[in-house]
Formats: structure tokens, C-alpha cells, sequence
């Protein structure tokens, strides 16, 4: 049944009126609940992240599509529609991306009511070609990669050398962790964030936590602030540094992959001497963090001042190495004019000119107290801007590292974690991941999660890859890949 | 210039295990039972949110194999959970990581580890890991590309990384077995050559961790293909990693084994 | 009549038999129409003993002097004739095997299958064969301009007939145009030069052209000659024609024009070479240096080409400019005096002629019928020939690797001379020589490296490929399409194992030019060759037929011995293909996409143009078209702004056909009007 297009529409001609006025579309998703299917959509200015909903009646089959009015909806449609079986009519390729089923699929997770399907097994069929001409065939990389990858596949259809097209097919390590959330207590829930995109752990255990203290008003010590601050910014540096290594890895300068990797095994080191745990687990909770550093601020304060001289020195030899930065130059670029219609996030953004750090402008935690020291926006968008980007941000994480750690030093004692006992409420809470902003929407009632949506910035920002390609060889893709730096977890959940 | 700058700092890498790292000692692993809790308190089942302890008649039993390293039994009950430490984590058999261990009887024990010891006995010098990611959140994969920094260069012990299942020796598996990756899993199983090992780093890989039980993936990849060593871990670190591969390979001697909750684990292990 | 001139009359005789039958019972019968070729190649064996005879030294002649009309100088064959005659009807003997068989299939594998009749449209090209092969013999065996001229002008027709011989296939009639046309500029080249020759030497004798003094009127000649055989072999920038012409033609003819006539062009040189010696340095140098580029731009082509029939034309281009670097060695060496140098380069030339003759002929027969019987001569639709057409695979892999010179081919042999003559360009004084060499040995290996990635994919994909599901019928050879690929392929590997027999045989043949004393000091001992100078390098192919075998098995040996009883056991699987879940489409290198990465490297040479533009496909999920072109240089800067004015002047020169009888009398008065005054002013 068609459904009656108002009320939908009239949601889309908001979003596209705050779109043009200068708001970034931040994620569309859907719930099912009992009046029907509420789709509700994010967006992101200087005051904050607003959302605006329509309501599906339960009995529709398809609604009008967004993505034609607004690009950056292509994937966030293709999701809801493998959630719920929705059809986004006049979406321009509505194929599976999470859940490949055929048409008639009768089991749909549905997020957000209760209960589901126990098992849905996938079902992939061949994905049409997307590019018509002689000789053309089609490299299929993935889902098992040559390297220690996180699996997904991606097709390059090719006439031998260039690419003319790449597709991907993300759906083979998707978890369906939205229905996971459904039914956990709002403590056990940052457990489950943290292992949403494990390479960002801390910014999604942030994110989710910064929801629920909206909905409980609660407001976090200072102190606690500082060490969410702390393991953010060393989650930041381990992830700019994993990018590093990969980039030369590709590029073939084995010395400057050792040596990158043996940064990022001291910034894990130290996260795991501050807290127990490499990766950060267990640190944030909802009202604060869970404990102090296990190392005191002197010893933080040393410890980055070593990590940032031999960074630094690494990174200016790798810089100044003409066959490494060759492979990178104009390599994947990305349209700065594309990126603005896209709200890119993180560093891919950045490079391209357009910048929406939400520690800048929606901060949280300690950012509004302490300095940014934002470093100027990049304009070619190729795989060296991406580079340059991340190291400026490198070194404004070791500039904040530093700050934190003098903070620390003369912080008050005082209860780490502020009261956040909730049991019914909704809201949307972000942080800003290595990748890009991260932005969770939680519902409590009860006490427990009825819907959790997390939305990554690898999820955002993948579906970009479709247009990096400018005549690039294939002796290019490596490069590309990981000057994005994407994580494939965020992206299928 | 690179050579040069790649000197300057000397040797950076681990001698473990030919001898002890006091890192590698200090590893973190799951949660174990320090002691049996005087009271016999049915409730301690509901401290772990993965479902890791059973308090059934009397005894508690922790499941490493579980544990997501989440802290709240350690934190809630330190008299009887405490932290692990050392990296030999690793069990030849699923019930070899529940502590306090299971009465293992000496003959299952031993056919186990010689059916693994024939298929290995080639593998011992030099062998090629294949990585297959089953649903993983990202990082595994970073403590298994970390063994292969100078920290760890497994490299020096005759680890190598190969492209293709066509010419591995191991499986190294992560992630909770997303329906998704069961056939390209069972593919690459297909695709590699007699013998074999397979490897399941991580709780994810064990047990499904944290993310099952949901409709996409299956309780661990155990299901999907046989497992000869389990590593358990939320993430493993890399020298429990290590651990896991040496004890497949049968690069350990015997006593190197498993001892949850012994400190001394982690010394003393020849290659 | 002694015995080898009887030879050369029966094997004369014998042609024109062919064409009879086939023009009179003309392949109206089944059993017929394989007659006229197995007259035909029994005739190329006769010429092969009339040559071997001639070769010997023996006396060959078959009318003498003043038969054909006064001043001819009959047909008779000495030792260069002789050699060319053993190369050229050698192979027309397998190759008039090969299209007997073809011939007798009855034609195209798609006419409904009605054999009898499928030769009815057949008839006449065993007449035109015929008259091809005759006209290459008696071109070989004539003494004077006029026979030459005439036997020229034969071929020429005979090329014509050849190539449109299917004139309701598309393009056939437009190609056979431009055979037509190269051919008469080139018999027109041929025509000015013997005449100036003839008009200073006072006959028409060939020998009598020697004693010409050496002035503006000889080289012009010389070059006129020179550019006039040419232009039949490929040579920059004429080599438009070759590949539509041989593309245009049926079937194993594409073997007769491509391995059988092609070396009546390289007789000529060698001939000019003989009896006008060489012409002056300017002349030498553009003949290396065009030599040199041809080589790279038939390879060039050659290797992004994506029909089977195109890639082994422009090879032919290819092998042209290969020879003609040789040849060209040897005119810098009679230049200079250097008798060494000569035979050096005329040695790896003559190689190189032999080598390509037996390749192409055996690549063309293999090929013949493929085209017809799928549809198209895709390389990406004609994968898996080794497993669909056995035979027809061996013939395009030999031949393949023969003329990628690979050892232990004939191929590998005369490239190895022919670099090795380039390589003495140390030897030559003076700068502009060796500049000129130099840049001609570049090319020379440069062009080795493109061969070997164009017979590669040739190979690699095409017949040692896997099929595609639905496979095209291929049609394999049958007895005498087969007998043909066992004997060009025997020749092809076996000449290399007998390179020393075969450097005898070209020593005596090249005598006329260079004395055999200095041919035969190739043979620094009977089964190790080195490049006629002493003491720079050696080569032993005969003996590298033993050893590559013999390790060959020892490396297998060992392999079994040491690997136990597992070597045999064999899983099989298919390909990894990183476990996806399919693919529409190909998702295997396709013959386009292996030349990809050349069509890029070489994209000065090839102009490579790739357009990737956004369309709107309704039916299907397309939105990005991709194209990718290249084209000929040569044609489209050279000869595509000369078609409309030659168009331009073709239709003012038709205006003179008014078809009004008053106006072709009152041309008549004026021709005659203007002859009387030509003659009455000059005498």
C-alpha cells in the first residue's frame, strides 16, 4: 500500500530547507513502533543535533525515496529498506546493503520492536555491472582480503588497468548489534558500544554515554572530563598512526612501516598502563569514567613528550620521501564541492575543505575548555591531503595530550562519575571518532534500551569510495583504501 | 636515509619466548577465579553481563572463553575474580578454557594434542598464517597486525603472512561468525592444503562474545569450522596471540601450557 | 630440357593446371574442389626441386632468352632465385595442404551444411591461388624488367582478387581497394626505376643493369626499386594495406599472400642489392631508421589488437621491419666495403625470411576456417582453441613462439643473428652509421620485449585458455589441415636444430651478393654458430635442443624423486577467487584487459584514447560507459588528409568519361598527335 506521501514528504522538504540553510544531513534511520515505522532524521549544526521524525503507518510497503533530493541518503535508505522491507521508491539503485535477501524476504529484523527473528541467512546474488564497454571484467577483492583485513568485498569492474568503477558489497560481516542493544540495561550498553567499531572505542563508548547523561541532565566532573579527554586523543593518535603504517606498508618503505608500527605499539602500551586495557575498554561509563589513570600525569606527561619528538621526526622524513608522497599525490581525489554535498566527516572531509569537528563545534567533555588549535582546512582532497590532515590532527592531539596532562596534575579529588540513573528518555549523543563524528540515538524505557542506533562515521563516509576513482590504476586502490582509514565494523555493525 | 633511521634505535624486538619479557608477564588476560566464595551465593552469575560464570552447585565456574574483559566481577567480587596474567591463555579443547579447570582425562588430552601434534609436526620450523575476519570489531585485527611490528616480528620464529589460503598452514579466525562470512569461511577452509590448523583468536571467535546472540552471526565460529586451538581475549593481546600460535605449532613445552591465573605463566617458555 | 629445369616447367605447368581445373569443373563437385590445391602444391614441390637444383648450381631454365619477345631474357633461376624459390614454395607446398582441407569443408560452417554447394561461391579462388603462386615463381625466376613487371602486375591482380574474394562481407570490398592501389603505386615505383635502368643500360636485361654508371639516374633508381618492394612487404609508411588486406582475405589464403608472396618483396631487395649494389648513405640510413619503426609500430599494434586475424597482420608488419634491419646492416656493410659485414646482416635477414615464412603460413593455416565457423575473430571469443580445436592450437602456439622468438625456435635463432648483426655497428667508422644502427637496435629489442607480451597473450589466453561456457564451434583441421600444422611446425622447431644445414643453404643462395667463404664463417664448428665475426658471441641451437630437453627431465626427476608419491596425487578445485559471492559478468583478465597496460605504455606510439562518461542505461543497472581506442598513426595523419583531395582530383579526372564517342576519338587524335611529336623530336 502506498503509503500517503505527506507526511514522509513533508519531512524531506524540511531536511532539504535546513540542508540549504546550511545544516548537515547526519543519518536517517528507522524504528519500528507500535503507531508504525518512524523514520527519524539527524541534523548537525553549531547549536547541536536536532532531529526530525514522520511515522510510516504500519501497513505501508514504500514510501517516497530522499536520495534523489539528497544524496548523502543512498546508503541510509538502502539500510532501512533491508531492516524493515520499506521500498525508497525512486531510489536510484535500491539493492541490498546489510541484509541480501530476495524481495519477498519475509524475515526483517525490524529494530526497535521487540523480539525478531531468531537466524536470517543471507542470500547474495551477483550485483548487476555498473559499467558498460569492451573487454570489461570484474576483480572481485574480498570478502577474504590478501592481508589481515576486516572483510568486505569490493568489485572493480576494470578493462585491465584503470577503473573505471568500483563497487562494494558490505553485508558479510554485519551483526545486526541494534538488536543486540534491544532489552540490555543503559550500563551493560557501553559495553556493547565499545565493540560497535572497536578501533574507536572510546569515542562510541562517548557517544553512547553523552546521550544518556542528555537524558538524565547529568553533567560530568571535571576531572573526568580530562581523562575522557586523555583517551580520546590517544585513540585518535593510534588510529592516525594504524593509517600511517598501512600507507607505507602500500607504498613499500618497509623501515617507515616498523617504525610506525612500534608508535602505535607504544600509544597502545600506554593505554593499556593508564586503564588495563590497549584499547581503552571499560574507561568511559554513563555520569564519567570508571577510574583514573593507572599512571600519574608526570609520567603521562613524559611519556607523550618522547611519543611526540619521535613521531614528529618520523613524520617529517616520511614526508620529505618524494616516491612515497608521488604514490599519494592526486591519487583518490575527492571534489570539495562533493564533500560539502556530502557532509563528509573526520579527515576525508578536512582534506577536501569542509570541516565539522564536533569537537570544535558541538563540543563536549573538556574540548570547550581547553585549546584546539584547529589547523587550516586542505583544498585538493587527494590521499596526501588526507595524510597532511591527519598528521595536523596528530599533532593537535599531542598539543591537547599535553594539556590534559598538566590539567590532571592539579585536578581536585572528587566522585569521577555523576549520577545517571535513568529509566525513560531519548536522545542523541556524539563524539568525534578518529574516523569522524560518531552519533548515537538511544531510547530508555524501563531502565533498558528499546533502540539504539549508532551511526559511525565509517558508514558516512564509505560510500564515498564509489567516486575516488579518476583514473587510477589499480596498483592505486591500496592507497586509497587506507587514506580513508575506514573501519569496516562501523559500517555493517 | 630510511636505513639509517631505521638503526638508530637499536634492537626494539622481544625475546619472547627464549626468554622472559616482563610485558609480555604483565599481560592482561580474561578474568579468573581466584578462590571459591565462602558464601555460596547464587547471584554471582548475574555480575557478568556475556553470561561468562556459572554459580551451579557450589562451585563457580568462570568461561574465558566468555569473558569480554568487562571488569565487573573483578570489580564486584575482587575475592573471588581477579584479572589473569601472562599470556598462556590459550586451551586445546572449548572446556580447556573454563577455570578452575575441568578433570581432564589424560587420554583425551593426549589424542588431542598428538592429532594436533602429527598435523603440526610438519609445520614446526616455518608457517604461513591466513587470516580470515568473521564479524570481528576491528581489534583483533590490529593485535594480529601488531605481531608483525619490530616489537614482536614473529618473523624471527618462522611466522610469515601469506595472500592466499592457497598456500597457508594456519587459520587464524576472529569475529562472533557472522552468517554472512559462514561460506567464505568454509570456502577458505576448503581452499587450504593438508595439514591445517585452526586458530579462533579472540572471545568473539570462542564464544560470539558480546554481539551474539542475534539473528546475523552464530555463537563463534566453531560451527563453521573445526577449532584446534582457542584463544580467548577481548582483544587477545598479541603475545597471547603468540601463545595461541606456539601452542599449535608445539613450540612449548608441555608445563607452558595453561595455568589460569599464575603469574609465572608467561616465563621460561622455549621455542 | 635438363632435369631442374624440367622441374621448373612441371611445377609451372602444374599451376596453370590448377587454375584450369578449378576455373572449367571449378569446385562444383565435392570431390574437385580440393584438386586445384593439390595441384598447386604438388607444383610447389616440383619448384622446391627446380630450386634446390638451382641452388646446387645446377642449370634451371625454363624457356630461354627471346621466347616471351625480343629482349626478354626468359625465366631462368639462378642461386639467389634458387634459394627464394626453396623458401617461398616450401611453405606454399604445406600450405596448399592446409587449404585443399579448407576447400574441401565446403565453405562457411553456417550455409545451412549443404557441402556440395557450399563451394559454389568458391569458385574461382583456387584459379586466383593459383595464378598468385605462379606469379611469385615467375617473378623468382625472371632475368629481364619486362617478365619482372609483368609477374609483378600479376600479383598485384592476384592480391586484388584474393582480398575481395568475399565481397559481401563488410569492409572486403574497401580493403581490396587499398590492396589495390598499394600495389599498383608500388608496380608503378617498379615500373620508373626499370625504366630509367633500362633506358641508360640500353636493355632489359636484369644483369645488363650492373654496368649503369653510378649517377643521379642509378640511385633514383635504386631507390625507386627499393621503395617499390617496400611498399609489398610493409614498411612504414606503407604498411596501411597489410593488415586489411590480409585480414580481407579467405581463409588460407591470408597464408599464401602473408607466408608465400610477402617474400617476393624481399627477393627484390636482395636483388637490387645484387646487381645495382647499395644505394648512397642518406638512402641506407632511412631505410634502418623507417626499418627500426616499423618494427615498433607493428608490434605496437600488434599487442593491443583485439582480432585474431589483425594481431598476426601486424606481425607481419612487425617481422618487416625486423628484416629490412638486417637487410639494412648489409647495405652499410657494402657501403663500406666489408664483405663481413654483409653477410652478417644479409644472413640474419635471410633467417629472419625463412623463419617468418614457415610462423606465418603455419599461424594463417591454423586460423583458417576460425573466423567463419565462430562468427568472429574476437580474441576474447576464441578462448580455449587447445581444448576445443587441438591441432589448430598447436599450429597458433608454434608459431606463436616461433615468432616471439622464443628458443628453441627458428625465431629464436635468426633474432639472435639479427641483433647480433646490429650489434656490430662498432665495427662501422663514421658516426652517421652508427647513430643510425644504434637506433635500429633499440627498436630491434625493444620490439623483441612487445612480441614476447603480444604471443603471450596470444598463447596464454587464447589457446591455452579456458573455455567460455558457450563455446563456439571451432572446426578442428582435418587430414591435410593437419598434415600442413605437423609440416610447418616441424619446420619452424627442426630448422633451429639444423641451423648450420641451413646457414650452408643460404651461404650458397647469397653468393650472387656475397661470397659463401664469408656467409659460411657463421659456422665456427658444425654445430656452433657465431655472427660471421669471430670471436664476439656464440650460439649452439642444436645443441640447446638437447640440453633444454634433457634438463627439462631432470628437474622432473627430481621433482618425483624427491617429493614422494604426492607429486600425482591431484585435487582439483577451482581458481581462489577470494571466496565472493559471484560476479555477472567476466570475472577473468580478458584479452582486452591484458593489453591494457600496453596500450598505456605505449600510448605516444598507439594514441590511446579512453573515454569513461556517465550514461543512462534504463534496462539494465549501467551508468558509466567506458571506451578505449587506438589508432593507426600512420593512416590517420599521413593518409586520411589525402583521401578527399585524391577523392577531389578522382571525380574532376571522371568528367574525361563522358562516355561520348566524339570525345574518345578526338583523345585518340591527341595521343597520337603528341607521340608523333615525341618521336619526331627526339630522333
Amino acid at each position: 500500500m502506498r503509503v500517503a506521501p505527506d507526511t514522509v514528504s513533508a519531512l524531506w522538504d524540511r531536511l532539504a530547507d535546513e540542508v540549504t540553510a546550511g545544516r548537515r544531513f547526519a543519518g536517517l534511520f528507522g524504528s519500528a513502533r507500535p503507531e508504525g515505522l518512524v523514520l527519524s532524521a539527524h541534523l548537525a549544526g553549531r547549536d547541536g543535533v536536532t532531529m526530525a521524525e514522520a511515522v510510516l503507518p504500519a501497513t505501508a510497503t514504500s514510501y517516497p525515496s530522499l536520495t534523489p533530493r539528497l544524496g548523502a541518503a543512498f546508503w541510509y535508505e538502502r539500510e532501512i529498506c533491508d531492516m524493515f522491507g520499506v521500498i525508497p521508491q525512486g531510489h536510484p539503485r535500491p539493492e541490498p546493503l546489510l541484509l541480501p535477501q530476495p524481495p519477498d524476504g519475509a524475515l526483517r529484523p525490524r529494530p526497535g520492536e521487540a523480539g525478531g527473528p531468531a537466524a536470517i541467512e543471507p542470500d547474495p546474488r551477483a550485483l548487476p555491472l555498473h559499467v558498460i564497454g569492451p573487454g570489461l571484467f570484474t576483480i572481485p577483492h574480498g570478502p577474504v582480503r590478501s592481508g589481515v583485513f576486516e572483510s568486505i568485498e569490493y568489485l572493480v569492474e576494470t578493462p585491465g588497468e584503470d577503473i573505471p568503477h568500483l563497487n562494494m558489497r558490505v553485508f558479510y560481516k554485519h551483526r545486526g548489534l541494534e538488536k543486540r542493544f534491544e532489552g540490555m540495561t543503559a550500563a551493560d550498553g557501553v559495553l556493547l558500544a565499545e565493540r560497535v567499531e572497536g578501533t574507536a572505542t572510546v569515542a562510541h563508548a562517548l557517544a553512547y554515554c553523552h546521550a544518556l547523561e542528555r537524558i538524565a541532565g547529568a553533567e560530568v566532573p571535571w576531572t573526568a572530563a580530562l581523562v575522557r579527554v586523555l583517551h580520546a586523543e590517544l585513540e585518535r593518535l593510534a588510529c592516525h598512526l594504524d593509517v600511517a603504517v598501512r600507507l607505507a606498508d602500500a607504498a613499500g618503505l618497509a623501515v617507515a612501516t616498523a617504525r610506525f608500527g612500534w608508535h602505535k605499539e607504544h600509544v597502545l602500551r600506554l593505554v593499556g598502563r593508564a586503564c588495563g586495557s590497549r584499547f581503552g575498554r571499560g574507561v568511559v561509563v554513563p555520569g564519567g569514567v570508571s577510574r583514573l589513570p593507572l599512571t600519574g600525569p608526570g609520567e603521562l606527561l613524559s611519556e607523550v613528550g618522547r611519543l611526540d619528538r619521535a613521531v614528529t621526526a618520523d613524520v617529517a622524513a616520511l614526508m620529505g620521501t618524494a616516491s612515497f608522497l608521488d604514490r599519494l599525490r592526486r591519487t583518490g581525489p575527492l571534489r570539495p564541492q562533493r564533500a560539502r554535498e556530502h557532509g563528509a566527516l573526520g579527515p576525508v572531509g578536512k582534506a577536501s575543505g569542509y570541516s565539522d569537528d564536533a569537537r570544535e563545534f558541538r563540543a563536549y567533555d573538556a574540548y570547550p575548555s581547553l585549546g584546539l588549535r584547529q589547523p587550516a582546512p586542505r583544498a585538493a582532497g587527494d590521499a596526501l591531503d588526507r595524510l597532511r590532515v591527519r598528521w595536523d590532527e596528530v599533532a593537535q592531539s599531542f598539543h591537547l595530550l599535553r594539556q590534559v596532562a598538566d590539567e590532571l596534575a592539579e585536578a581536585p579529588e572528587g566522585p569521577l562519575r555523576a549520577e545517571c540513573g535513568v529509566t525513560d528518555g531519548r536522545a542523541a549523543g556524539w563524539a568525534e571518532a578518529p574516523q569522524g563524528e560518531v552519533l548515537y540515538d538511544v531510547r530508555l524505557e524501563d531502565g533498558r534500551i528499546t533502540r539504539c542506533h549508532p551511526r559511525s562515521a565509517s558508514f558516512h563516509n564509505l560510500v564515498l569510495m564509489h567516486e575516488l576513482f579518476a583514473g587510477d590504476i589499480l596498483t592505486d586502490f591500496p592507497f586509497i583504501e587506507a587514506s580513508l582509514g575506514l573501519s569496516i565494523a562501523g559500517v555493517t555493525r | 636515509m630510511w636505513a639509517l633511521r631505521g638503526l638508530r634505535n637499536g634492537v626494539v624486538t622481544t625475546r619472547w619466548p627464549a626468554r622472559p619479557d616482563p610485558y609480555a608477564a604483565a599481560v592482561r588476560g580474561p578474568a579468573t577465579v581466584l578462590a571459591q566464595p565462602a558464601d555460596a551465593d547464587d547471584r554471582l552469575d548475574r555480575l557478568c553481563p556475556a553470561g561468562a560464570i556459572s554459580a551451579a552447585d557450589g562451585a563457580v565456574r568462570l568461561d574465558q572463553g566468555r569473558c569480554v574483559q568487562c571488569g565487573r566481577c573483578v570489580e564486584g567480587r575482587p575475592d573471588v575474580f581477579g584479572w589473569s596474567e601472562g599470556p598462556a591463555t590459550a586451551g586445546l579443547w572449548r572446556g580447556a578454557l573454563t577455570v578452575p579447570e575441568f578433570e581432564e582425562t589424560p587420554e583425551r588430552l593426549d589424542a588431542l594434542r598428538s592429532g594436533l601434534k602429527t598435523r603440526a609436526a610438519a609445520l614446526r620450523r616455518s608457517v604461513h598464517l591466513r587470516h580470515v575476519d568473521a564479524g570481528s570489531d576491528g581489534t583483533e585485527e590490529w593485535e594480529i597486525l601488531a605481531l608483525f611490528n619490530p616489537v614482536y616480528d614473529v618473523h624471527r620464529l618462522g611466522i610469515f603472512l601469506t595472500a592466499s589460503p592457497r598456500h597457508a598452514d594456519i587459520l587464524l579466525v576472529t569475529g562472533s561468525g557472522a552468517r554472512g562470512m559462514a561460506e567464505p569461511l568454509r570456502q577458505t577452509y576448503e581452499a587450504m592444503p593438508d595439514p591445517k590448523v585452526v586458530i579462533a583468536v579472540g572471545t568473539d571467535a570462542v564464544s560470539g562474545g558480546l554481539a551474539s546472540p542475534t539473528y546475523a552471526v552464530t555463537g563463534g565460529i566453531g560451527d563453521i569450522v573445526p577449532v584446534d586451538v582457542w584463544v580467548p581475549g577481548s582483544p587477545p593481546a598479541p603475545f597471547s596471540i603468540l601463545h595461541g600460535l606456539l601452542l599449535a605449532l608445539g613450540r612449548l613445552p608441555a608445563g607452558a601450557g595453561r595455568k589460569a591465573g599464575s603469574a609465572a605463566a608467561g616465563e621460561g617458555a622455549r621455542p | 630440357m635438363t632435369g631442374f629445369s624440367a622441374w621448373l616447367a612441371a611445377g609451372l605447368a602444374l599451376l596453370a593446371a590448377a587454375a584450369a581445373v578449378d576455373l572449367v569443373a571449378g569446385a562444383r563437385r565435392h570431390l574437385l574442389s580440393a584438386l586445384p590445391y593439390l595441384a598447386g602444391a604438388a607444383g610447389s614441390v616440383c619448384l622446391v626441386v627446380g630450386g634446390a637444383g638451382a641452388l646446387a648450381g645446377h642449370r634451371a631454365t625454363v624457356w630461354p632468352a627471346g621466347v616471351l619477345g625480343p629482349g626478354t631474357a626468359g625465366l631462368s633461376a639462378d642461386r639467389l632465385s634458387g634459394l627464394f624459390l626453396v623458401i617461398a614454395f616450401g611453405a606454399a607446398a604445406w600450405v596448399s595442404l592446409g587449404f585443399a582441407n579448407w576447400a574441401r569443408r565446403g565453405g562457411r560452417a553456417g550455409s545451412g551444411g549443404r557441402a556440395g554447394s557450399g563451394g559454389t561461391n568458391r569458385r574461382g579462388l583456387g584459379a586466383c591461388y593459383a595464378l598468385a603462386l605462379a606469379a611469385v615463381a615467375v617473378f623468382l625466376t625472371a632475368g629481364d624488367a619486362f617478365t619482372l613487371l609483368f609477374a609483378w602486375e600479376i600479383l598485384t591482380v592476384a592480391f586484388y582478387l584474393l582480398a575481395g574474394f568475399e565481397r559481401g562481407k563488410p569492409d572486403r570490398p574497401a580493403a581490396a581497394l587499398v590492396t589495390l592501389a598499394f600495389g599498383k603505386a608500388s608496380g608503378m615505383a617498379l615500373l620508373a626505376g626499370l625504366l630509367l635502368l633500362a633506358a641508360r643500360s640500353g636493355s632489359l636485361a636484369l644483369a645488363s643493369f650492373a654496368h649503369v654508371p653510378a649517377s643521379g639516374v642509378r640511385t633514383t633508381a635504386q631507390v625507386l626499386l627499393l621503395a617499390g618492394f617496400a611498399v609489398k612487404v610493409g614498411l612504414v609508411p606503407f604498411q596501411v594495406w597489410l593488415p586489411r588486406g590480409y585480414a580481407a582475405a579467405p581463409g588460407p589464403a591470408r597464408a599464401v599472400m602473408a607466408g608465400v608472396a610477402v617474400n617476393v618483396g624481399f627477393y627484390g631487395m636482395w636483388r637490387t642489392l645484387a646487381v645495382l649494389g647499395p644505394p648512397p648513405g642518406w638512402a641506407t640510413g632511412t631505410l634502418l631508421v623507417l626499418a627500426g619503426l616499423t618494427a615498433v609500430l607493428g608490434i605496437a599494434h600488434a599487442a593491443v589488437q583485439n582480432g585474431l586475424l589483425r594481431v598476426i597482420a601486424y606481425s607481419s608488419v612487425e617481422n618487416a621491419g625486423l628484416i629490412l634491419a638486417g637487410f639494412g646492416v648489409a647495405l652499410v656493410g657494402a657501403t663500406i666495403g666489408d664483405r663481413l659485414l654483409v653477410a652478417a646482416g644479409l644472413l640474419a635477414a635471410t633467417l629472419q625470411v625463412i623463419a617468418h615464412s614457415a610462423a606465418k603460413s603455419l599461424l594463417f593455416t591454423a586460423a583458417a576456417g576460425m573466423e567463419s565457423a565462430a562468427g568472429t575473430d574476437n580474441l576474447d571469443a576464441l578462448r580455449g582453441v587447445a581444448r576445443l580445436a587441438p591441432w589448430r592450437g598447436t599450429g597458433l602456439a608454434i608459431g606463436g613462439l616461433t615468432l616471439a622468438g622464443l628458443p628453441p625456435t627458428a625465431g629464436f635463432v635468426s633474432e639472435w643473428f639479427l641483433l647480433e648483426a646490429l650489434m656490430q655497428q662498432f665495427r662501422v667508422p663514421g658516426l652517421g652509421f652508427r647513430l643510425v644502427l644504434a637506433v635500429a637496435g633499440a627498436a630491434v629489442a625493444l620490439t623483441a620485449g612487445f612480441a614476447g607480451v603480444t604471443f603471450v597473450r596470444l598463447i596464454g589466453m587464447v589457446v591455452l585458455g579456458q573455455p567460455r561456457p558457450v563455446h563456439p564451434d571451432l572446426g578442428d583441421l582435418r587430414v591435410g589441415g593437419r598434415a600442413a600444422v605437423v609440416g610447418l611446425s616441424a619446420a619452424c622447431l627442426a630448422l633451429a636444430a639444423l641451423t648450420p644445414l641451413e646457414i650452408r643453404v643460404v651461404a650458397a643462395g647469397l653468393s650472387p651478393i656475397v661470397p659463401a667463404t664469408a656467409t659460411s664463417g657463421a659456422l665456427k664448428s658444425p654445430w656452433v654458430l657465431q655472427p660471421v665475426f669471430a670471436g664476439f658471441s656464440i650460439l649452439s641451437p642444436s645443441w640447446l635442443w638437447i640440453a633444454m630437453p634433457c634438463l627439462f627431465l631432470i628437474v622432473v626427476l627430481l621433482t618425483l624423486g624427491l617429493s614422494g608419491r604426492r607429486l600425482l596425487r591431484v585435487r582439483r578445485v577451482p581458481a581462489w577467487r577470494s571466496a565472493t559471492a559471484g560476479v555477472t559478468g567476466s570475472a577473468r583478465y580478458t584479452a582486452f584487459g591484458f593489453a591494457n597496460p600496453t596500450r598505456r605504455v605505449l600510448a605516444t606510439v598507439l594514441h590511446t584514447r579512453t573515454d569513461v562518461r556517465r550514461i543512462d542505461a534504463e534496462e539494465s543497472a549501467a551508468h558509466v560507459g567506458y571506451e578505449s581506442d587506438v589508432i593507426e598513426v600512420v593512416g590517420w595523419y599521413l593518409y586520411r588528409p589525402l583521401v578527399r583531395p585524391l577523392l577531389a582530383v578522382a571525380r574532376a579526372a571522371r568528367r574525361l568519361q563522358s562516355g561520348r564517342l566524339d570525345a574518345y576519338l578526338a583523345y585518340m587524335l591527341i595521343a597520337l598527335i603528341a607521340v608523333l611529336a615525341v618521336v619526331i623530336a627526339l630522333s
